[in-house]
């Protein structure tokens, strides 16, 4: 056997071990994860409401579904077998695990779907997710002294505007560029809402409507400047 | 805030930490196995440490910027939860867009710990890890077979398109090569990504509706004498993005990308005291 096959040979056996110890692994972070809610509740000695549940995962789960479809299909090419089990447990793919790998494949000069990517990439997304769990528990260690300043009712406030905080932040995001489709959703959300003030507490429902109507707009644009390209 | 001191107990950072720790055992599993294939494939050691240290040294400075979004959520959820959901899988705008989704369906008028309940908090907290689990259940279901598609010289191609043309690739990889077709179709390629902002566009536009409608007509249509807050906030929160994003630009610093969610949220959040006393 040459050397070339040699070393195709232990490639291919270290991916095949990849996959399955990437599937055992995967299933039982799941399971942690979906457990940790039922053992928390346990503790707090209530556990989660299912028709609370059903409701929200009907509301807001769907989007999510739809995105960890599209982001697992356009993630995987880039990552490889054991770079996408790893950036998939570990999360915060778009603000880190991603970039972070497209770094390093360019620092080295690996080409995508090569044994040199796949070593890389994992390499990589192994390598900073282990940096992300240090600084977060060096930091959340140094956040335990200042809890009874966190939640002094002065800083109240703005602990409750979490949310508008973030979606202003996100606002900025994503509507440079896409003007037109931004000003008319937010025009009819916001014409809804001042129409109909009771939606204000099924919000998470409107959010339904209001993608479809983004994502009309977004496809009315997009067949236009194809159009216009043609 | 009785719940809160029960959400930053030890007994919570014990199960949030315990989680933490296994998933950094992963990571060393599969940095090792990956090092050690490498090794007896041939790779040039001096380019996998290479790596090891450019990603260490590329991930601080984001790190540092998931820390602050822990910071941001934990006033509402407790410390160690936020800690666990960032440490692993979660990013923080999805972690708080989901969290407030299921506080509205558990009966909360906001995601705030003066509100939260123990069975509210439990409901959230299964909501969190249920909506984002899908890339982990398709990689344990698919990713076997996909990548071995994506291995085939004519279906690389597609996996090695950028970004932009991912949609027309995804179908590529899935159907296998592009046949001719007789019928006129629409042109959709491209157009996945756009989609997916116009998603979040959205979400983003139902969510600062509600804030225009509630101080439009929150206390009866047309009154004008619902809280300015919320809004007061948003906007506070879009002008520290738009700076983030003009400083990044004008100083090509791209490392402020890495702050710019959660700075601008802590930005919205500060301003949102001041906000508090005087609207």
């Amino acid at each position: 056997m040459s050397e070339e096959m040699k070393k195709q040979e232990i490639y291919e056996r270290y991916i095949a071990s990849t996959h399955h110890i990437g599937r055992i692994l995967t299933i039982i972070t799941l399971v942690l994860l979906l457990g940790a809610p039922f053992v928390i509740g346990a503790y707090l000695g209530a556990m989660p409401n299912m028709a609370a549940f059903g409701k929200a995962m009907l509301a807001i789960g769907i989007i999510y579904l739809i995105s960890g479809i599209v982001e697992y299909l356009i993630y995987v090419p880039m990552l490889g077998a054991g770079g996408s089990y790893l950036a998939f447990i570990t999360g915060n793919l778009i603000n880190m695990k991603i970039p972070c790998a497209m770094n390093a494949k360019d620092i080295v000069g690996a080409k995508s779907g090569t044994p040199e990517n796949e070593i890389i990439s994992t390499l990589s997304i192994a390598t900073s997710s282990l940096v992300t769990i240090i600084v977060l528990a060096l930091g959340v260690m140094l956040m335990i002294p200042l809890q009874p300043v966190l939640q002094s009712p002065a800083l109240q406030p703005a602990f409750e505007n979490v949310v508008p905080a973030l979606f202003g932040a996100m606002a900025c995001k994503y509507y440079k560029g896409n003007f037109k489709v931004a000003v008319i959703t937010l025009f009819v959300m916001t014409l809804l809402f001042t129409l109909v003030p009771s939606l204000t507490g099924s919000t998470s429902f409107m959010i339904i409507p209001s993608g479809a109507i983004a994502i009309g707009l977004a496809l009315l644009q997009h067949l236009k400047e194809k159009e216009a390209k043609a | 805030m009785e719940i809160l001191s029960r959400l930053n107990s030890p007994v919570m950072y014990i199960i949030c930490g315990s989680i933490v720790l296994f998933v950094a055992i992963v990571c060393i599993v599969f940095a090792v196995r990956a090092y050690r294939a490498g090794k007896a494939i041939g790779m040039d050691v001096a380019k996998m440490k290479r790596t090891i240290i450019a990603s260490a040294t590329f991930a601080v400075l984001p790190s540092v910027g998931i820390l602050l979004g822990v910071i941001a959520l934990s006033g509402s959820l407790g410390t160690p939860w936020p800690w666990l959901r960032l440490s692993v899988i979660g990013a923080l705008h999805y972690e708080t867009q989901v969290a407030e989704a299921a506080a509205e369906q558990t009966g909360l008028t906001s995601l705030s710990a003066s509100q939260m309940t123990p069975e509210a908090f439990s409901t959230i907290a299964l909501v969190m890890s249920t909506c984002i689990m899908w890339g982990m259940v398709l990689a344990f279901f698919h990713c076997k077979t996909y990548t071995k598609k994506l291995s085939k010289p004519a279906e690389r191609d597609a996996g090695q398109e950028t970004k932009e043309d991912s949609a027309a690739g995804q179908e590529t990889a899935e159907a296998g090569p592009e046949k001719p077709t007789k019928k006129k179709k629409l042109d959709l390629s491209g157009f996945g990504d756009k989609a997916m902002t116009a998603m979040f566009i959205g979400l983003v536009s139902a969510y600062i509706g509600s804030y225009i409608g509630s101080l439009i007509s929150g206390e009866g249509i047309f009154t004008f004498k619902g809280s300015a807050i919320p809004l007061a906030v948003a906007i506070v929160g879009a002008a520290a993005m738009a700076l983030f994003q003009y400083l990044r630009n004008r100083f090509k610093a791209e490392w402020l990308d890495s702050f710019s969610i959660a700075g601008s949220m802590l930005c919205a959040m500060t301003a949102a005291i001041f906000l508090a006393r005087i609207l």
